[in-house]
């Protein structure tokens, strides 16, 4: 919605006197949107009677609900963090605990995202709060690749998806971290200063108490984010109705077809990274190799991520990032599949 | 958006949450472990607009300092789309519909569990209720301990063409995204309606072959039907 992001907000430059009428403006808002949900509520049923009956759209319309509800939790979880980080936590932290060179700041963010047990949906709002504490945006990149691919939860599950196969685990962890430090480093070169990273706004206000901060950026990021979410579950929801299965099974045989296939399945996807090992080890007709990559690119790029992500710090960012992204991840599945699997 | 709508939906998007949690209507989407994460997550929902716009209103009555009423994100309406839908589209579990998308077949197993439990039941005993999730693929890939013993699976009917039939059952591992079909087709009845949920017994049958691999079967001897589950995944 802010395509300029050097533009200032538009609601800020609305003459003083909008301000005068807002009482009445937005109690008619207000009231609208109360009478509109309450009106579904009770009698959306009735009226849409007939509407949805197409097994296709009800199937599609489970989908969306239940990526929407599974990432709502993770989500939560994601805001509240960021928000406490905005709030409580100054900016000295983090200078003190990331080392003053961003080349080596880099490295250890992507070890750090150990502590984030969450999937992708909360490291989009956390990374933007570091980045608005003054953490290098290199950094704050860096985490945001490798918190949701390499914490405990993942990997455990990861162990339970392949039992017997620890090299599967360490391949994942590896390959993971690998990718987050080298698009960290990568952003460096040649994204340090760019217009077409967003930097996230800057919302603590001088003056306001700490708890005021809180929730007004939870407040903040968890409709912002939200709405990006759904965009993204709309888009992952048509596509597991849309794309067969089947045509998988005509191109497992191929290592470079396959994998660049399954990475591209994973962007469609959008599975969580907490699941999508489980998916990775139902497709029996695929090598390791092209497993691994299926793990290594759903957590740090899918098509519910690129939403939020776009929403977060800008369409030219997503625009650049995304596809970055991906071209590393399966280059760097392809070098560990073959040393390791 | 304006900062008392936006209190608005997020008690609604809350208020819808904890609703799916609290009623059984989350098994629809989630797995059973998601009902505390998704109680909690509606609650701090609810706390944190009835918060804010307490907090909101007490300040307005001190001074208006015109910061912070105003650019509440426009991309926050979208939340209204999942509200939208579960109050009037009322997704239900997926069904045939959704395993029809997916094929049959019985993906070989990373690891076969072991069924050696079987040889302690003599063959011709009572019929052995299994998951359909585990014949689907034992069937296939255990045949030697599976043969001329009756089974009993529980699932719904997804037709398929020329009269086939599959006892179907959807498995789960994180939410709806990737459910995976388990099919195991069902020989020698006629089949009931789409999506009607069944307990059938019978024996143990010779695989389908396809080009894409095998299909259990089973030989369906009586077939009841019964009530959805109240998970209806495995």
């Amino acid at each position: 919605m802010t395509a300029n992001p050097t533009a200032p907000p538009p609601v800020d430059s609305e003459p003083p006197d909008a301000e005068k009428k807002e009482p009445a403006g937005s109690s008619i808002a207000f009231t609208a949107t109360l009478v509109l949900l309450v009106g579904l509520a009770l009698f959306g049923r009735r009226i849409f009677a007939g509407w949805f009956t197409d097994e296709g759209i009800r199937t599609w319309a489970t989908m969306f609900v239940g990526v929407t509800v599974q990432a709502i939790p993770f989500l939560v979880l994601g805001v509240l963090l960021s928000a406490a980080l905005t709030a409580f936590i100054p900016p000295s932290f983090f200078a003190r605990a990331l080392p003053k060179r961003p080349a080596l700041a880099v490295p250890v963010a992507s070890a750090s995202g150990v502590v984030l047990p969450g999937c992708e949906c909360a490291s989009v709002p956390v990374s933007a709060a570091l980045m608005n504490r003054g953490v290098t945006p290199a950094a704050a990149i860096a985490f945001l690749l490798s918190a949701p691919a390499i914490n405990p939860v993942v990997l455990a599950s990861t162990a339970v998806a392949f039992p017997g196969q620890p090299k599967v685990v360490a391949a994942r962890a590896v390959t993971s971290l690998g990718v987050s430090m080298i698009l960290g480093w990568l952003f460096l070169a040649t994204g340090r200063g760019a217009s077409w990273l967003r930097m996230p706004k800057n919302r603590h206000a001088e003056g306001t108490g700490k708890f005021d901060v809180f929730r007004s950026a939870m407040l903040h990021d968890f409709l912002h984010a939200g709405g990006f979410l759904v965009i993204g579950a709309a888009a992952a929801a048509t596509l597991n109705v849309v794309v067969p299965r089947s045509w998988l099974d005509h191109v497992a045989g191929n290592l470079l077809l396959s994998v660049v296939i399954l990475g591209l399945l994973a962007v469609l996807l959008a599975i969580c990274s907490e699941a999508d090992a489980f998916v990775a080890a139902s497709l029996t007709q695929f090598s390791l190799t092209a497993k691994l990559a299926f793990m290594v690119v759903g957590p740090v790029v899918d098509v519910k991520l690129i939403a939020l992500q776009t929403g977060t710090f800008g369409p030219r960012f997503a625009a650049r990032f995304a596809p970055a992204t991906f071209v590393v991840a399966i280059l760097a599945s392809l070098l560990v599949g073959w040393w390791l699997l | 958006m304006r900062r008392n709508v936006a209190g608005l939906v997020v008690v609604f998007v809350g208020a819808a949450v904890v609703q799916l949690a609290t009623s059984n209507t989350y098994l629809r989407y989630v797995k059973p472990g998601m009902r505390w994460m998704l109680l909690a997550a509606g609650l701090i929902l609810i706390a944190l607009a009835v918060v804010d716009v307490l907090a909101d209103t007490r300040k307005k009555e001190h001074a208006d300092d015109g910061h912070g009423h105003h650019g509440l994100p426009r991309a926050a309406w979208l939340l209204l789309v999942p509200i939208f839908a579960l109050l009037v589209v009322d997704p239900p579990a997926l069904g045939a519909d959704a395993a029809q998308r997916q094929s049959p077949v019985a993906a070989k197993p990373a690891d076969p569990k072991s069924n050696s439990w079987l040889a302690n039941n003599s063959r011709g005993d009572a019929p052995v209720a299994l998951a359909v999730r585990d014949y689907s693929v034992w069937a296939v890939w255990e045949k030697e301990s599976m043969k001329g013993r009756a089974f009993t699976l529980t699932g719904f009917v997804t037709p398929a063409k020329n009269g086939t039939w599959y006892v179907t059952r959807i498995g789960l591992t994180c939410c709806v995204a990737d459910g995976t079909a388990f099919m195991v087709e069902a020989r020698g009845q006629a089949a009931p309606p789409k999506n009607q949920w069944v307990t059938v017994t019978g024996e143990w049958a010779e695989p389908t072959r396809r080009a894409d691999g095998d299909v259990a079967a089973l030989t369906v001897e009586s077939i009841t039907t019964v009530p959805a589950p109240a998970n209806p995944y495995e």
